[in-house]
């Protein structure tokens, strides 16, 4: 028998390098504490996921929609601490790309 | 387009709905996001044994950024808990609802803090300043700067200008 392609679709599928193993998957720690949206979907002011609403991580290892974190941390409330350990917020510094 | 804090509370009324309240809380009203109610009880013993007290939300546009304003219900014959940290006007003072909220807390988090402030408690007494401060006391009690001082159960509060 032999089998001729017409055409073919490809399906990607994306997500964020949080360093999060498999096993952590559908458990709390993929959506951002702050909003409750999973990473791979967007923050609340923007309408598209991806690199127009990208994470943010923090020296302390804590991940949040950037924009979720800039918010929080433009507050006075804030006192420019990290949401989840009220440590001082210091953005780490990532290499994409690079895992 | 829907605000932050309805995306965030419709997220978490669904979790209150699918999931149900911890034990001694239940949900009493949710009909918008702007007030919830909430009854809370203190399980086993305790000074409260036997009492229900209804715990009144209001959020604004910004919550979780913005902390919600939380406090006791004390119209339609209902009451604040007597305790040193609850003002008789339903006014609490505790550190999450002022300096020390953060947006991963949640409506839920709030009313668990709250239940175990009450069944910690030993002795009913309200704080030393309650009658000065229910005097001229803001409406919204997130407009109230509290001095926290959990050892002594001394509060000062002072008014935030709007």
């Amino acid at each position: 028998m032999k089998v001729q392609v017409k055409r073919w679709n490809a399906v990607a599928q994306w997500r964020w390098d949080t360093g999060n193993t498999e096993q952590e998957e559908d458990s709390e720690g993929d959506v951002c504490g702050i909003c409750r949206v999973p990473y791979e979907g967007c923050c609340p002011s923007c309408k598209m996921p991806g690199d127009d609403c990208p994470l943010i991580w923090g020296e302390c290892t804590h991940v949040f929609h950037m924009h979720c974190l800039l918010k929080w941390i433009g507050t006075a409330a804030s006192k420019q601490q990290c949401p989840m350990d009220r440590k001082a917020w210091v953005t780490a510094e990532r290499k994409v790309g690079t895992t | 387009m829907a605000s932050i804090s309805s995306r965030r509370l419709a997220k978490e009324l669904r979790e209150i709905q699918s999931e149900g309240c911890p034990v001694g809380i239940s949900l009493l009203e949710a009909n918008d996001f702007a007030k919830w109610l909430f009854t809370i009880e203190v399980m086993g013993d305790s000074v409260y044994q036997g009492e229900v007290y209804t715990l009144q939300f209001r959020f604004d546009s910004h919550y979780p950024i913005s902390s919600p304003a939380v406090q006791f219900v004390v119209t339609d014959g209902k009451e604040a808990p007597i305790h040193p940290h609850v003002y008789s006007n339903g006014h609490i003072c505790a550190s999450i609802l002022g300096n020390e909220w953060s947006p991963v807390l949640s409506v839920i988090a709030v009313c668990v803090t709250l239940q175990s402030m009450l069944a910690s408690c030993k002795k009913k007494e309200r704080p030393t300043d309650n009658d000065r401060y229910v005097r001229n006391a803001p409406e919204n009690p997130k407009k109230t700067l509290f001095h926290y001082d959990g050892e002594h159960y001394n509060f000062k509060s002072t008014y935030l200008q709007d």
